[in-house]
């Protein structure tokens, strides 16, 4: 199962007004590894032309992708105000 | 809406205001705080720290980012023991899903399965576990809190520790600061506030696992025949090695029965995933699926939900779980315990919340100030099998996250088992012989695969 398929399962209350992770684009400009790309469970991360891609709204704030950058491009912060991933089951 | 207007609202419609000259008009005696505790983060942690303190008619509060509280909360899904009922008595009849009356371990590798399935009628005697799935149970345990007298708030994002002289005073949320005597930290294994507010490192590859899980739809009576379970109430709980996962990146699995779906899982390695580069977190959980002996476990079941949760490895993951005005409780302290054969953390949730509730009400009958070092949290933990656990099985991670486990020792089993239980028409040979005969074909040396073994016998 594709996992666009599968995160398209889930139920988002997203924030328009606020991306609770944001990256340094000069910083992964030079990245030798892009790890993020293969860590992050929910594929927020990808690699478009060469060029790092990140989308803040299908996050499932799981917070590796803030462990696996160790070039200090990640910034993350909680979602507020109740928005983002909103799991049935858990 | 900010969080200082909704506990008004609260206060104002629960008619808990007795003090004209505070919103609040509930603090205790002495202290000009707002609340005697504010608890950050509803899970098992957080809500039975709440549900002790209000029963003891401390003013608590439990705030949860998630709204409904809990409904960011993701576990593999065993809550083992019976320490909940010390907060909740009736909890075995909240929603939890199935009694594990049958524990396997497996060993995976690429073309066989090595188990142990043990089933023990025993199992009614000696306390074992129930599956649980969170969003459920968490909300369930958040209404407990509440109806035990706690103020519960969820939608609200705490943004760091409000800290007044090296002392924890409360919390910051939208620039305001909500003051309490204490603050129990139980925000789970993705601790931002801890890391904000400088009392926590951010998590490396050696202290943190990725967990990636699947609910999957399957009928309750497919569930109970499937796994040969007595009675739609009783569950299955399995423990995998996958030691046969491309790029040789190494991870554990678990496949746990629920009424009507199953959770499946894997916690991979941070460090062999990122030293492989090459090989997607999501796509390791497919592979687990696909294995030829997990594949017809899950025939005809439909993927719900998919979820990824930080699992804390190795021990505590703070320097200190006490300091002035604040403890830390559940997997924000690294609170969860695996040797390979058990996965656990919830339960250490249940216990370490309940202590820090307690340590607080035993300060608090001595008189406490603001900011009170909360030292006894630690003494109190001691005594427990929380910390016990933990001093004993200190480094029992390089045990289970061995080149030995995830690879050698399956593929010794596996050439040893081919050889004993097949007929070739030979002559049998002697156990240790066939063993040996295996291990000599294997290229690690003798000598990393014996510190393994000794490693495991004094630290499993």
């Amino acid at each position: 199962m594709k996992i666009e398929e599968r995160l398209s399962l889930l139920n988002y209350k997203i924030d328009k007004s606020y991306e609770h992770i944001t990256v340094n684009p000069s910083i992964c400009e030079t990245c030798p590894d892009h790890f993020c790309t293969f860590a992050c469970p929910a594929k927020c991360y990808s690699l478009i032309d060469k060029k790092l891609n990140f989308k803040y709204e299908d996050c499932v704030e799981c917070g590796t992708c803030d462990t696996a950058c160790s070039h200090g491009s990640v910034a993350w912060t909680n979602t507020k105000g109740g928005h983002g991933v909103k799991y049935k089951f858990g | 809406m900010e969080i200082s207007e909704i506990i008004h609202e609260q206060s104002y419609t629960r008619q808990i205001i007795e003090n004209k000259n505070s919103y609040y008009g509930f603090y205790n005696a002495g202290s000009m705080s707002e609340f005697d505790v504010i608890v950050v983060g509803a899970g098992p942690a957080g809500a039975s720290a709440a549900i002790k303190l209000a029963s003891a008619k401390a003013n608590v509060l439990l705030v949860d980012r998630a709204d409904p509280p809990g409904s960011k909360n993701v576990s593999g899904g065993v809550l083992w023991g019976d320490s909940l009922s010390q907060v909740a008595p009736d909890w075995e009849k909240g929603p939890v899903e199935r009694y594990v009356e049958a524990k396997g371990v497996s060993f995976l590798t690429k073309d066989s399965r090595i188990s142990i399935d043990f089933r023990s009628k025993k199992f009614g005697e000696y306390k074992s576990g129930y599956t649980v799935l969170r969003t459920k149970f968490d909300a369930w345990l958040a209404k407990k809190a509440k109806d035990s007298g706690a103020m519960v708030v969820s939608g609200v994002t705490v943004d760091r520790l409000s800290m007044k002289d090296g002392k924890v005073i409360g919390v910051e949320q939208g620039g305001e600061t909500i003051t309490s005597d204490a603050v129990i930290l139980a925000e789970g294994a993705n601790s931002r506030i801890a890391i904000d507010s400088g009392i926590k490192k951010k998590p490396s590859d050696r202290n943190i696992a990725l967990g990636i899980k699947e609910v999957i739809k399957l009928p309750e009576k497919t569930i109970t025949d499937r796994f040969g379970l007595s009675s739609a109430k009783m569950g299955f709980a399995s423990e995998y090695v996958l030691g046969f996962l491309e790029g040789g990146v190494r991870a554990g699995g678990f496949l746990y029965t629920n009424k009507e779906s199953l959770s499946i899982g894997a916690v991979i390695s941070m460090g062999d995933l990122r030293k492989n580069n090459q090989t997607y977190s999501f796509n390791i959980i497919e592979q687990f699926k696909e294995h030829p002996f997990i594949a017809p476990l899950l025939e005809g079941g439909r993927v719900e939900e998919y979820s990824a949760h930080l699992v804390p490895e190795g021990g505590l993951t703070v320097d200190s779980i006490y300091g002035k005005g604040y403890m830390i409780a559940g997997d924000a302290a690294g609170f969860t315990f695996s040797n390979g054969l058990v996965l656990q953390g919830m339960n250490y949730a249940v216990v370490s919340g309940i202590v820090a509730a307690d340590s607080f009400l035993q300060r608090k009958e001595k008189g406490i100030e603001a900011g009170a070092n909360f030292s006894n949290y630690m003494d109190n933990l001691s005594g427990t099998f929380v910390m016990k656990d933990m001093k004993n099985f200190k480094g029992v991670d390089a045990v289970t996250w061995s080149k030995s486990i995830h690879q050698t020792i399956p593929a010794i089993a596996e050439e040893a088992m081919l050889n004993i239980f097949s007929e070739n028409g030979e002559p049998k040979k002697h156990m240790l012989k066939i063993l040996l005969k295996s291990m000599a074909g294997r290229k690690e040396s003798k000598k990393e695969l014996a510190v393994d073994l000794y490693r495991m016998m004094r630290r499993l």
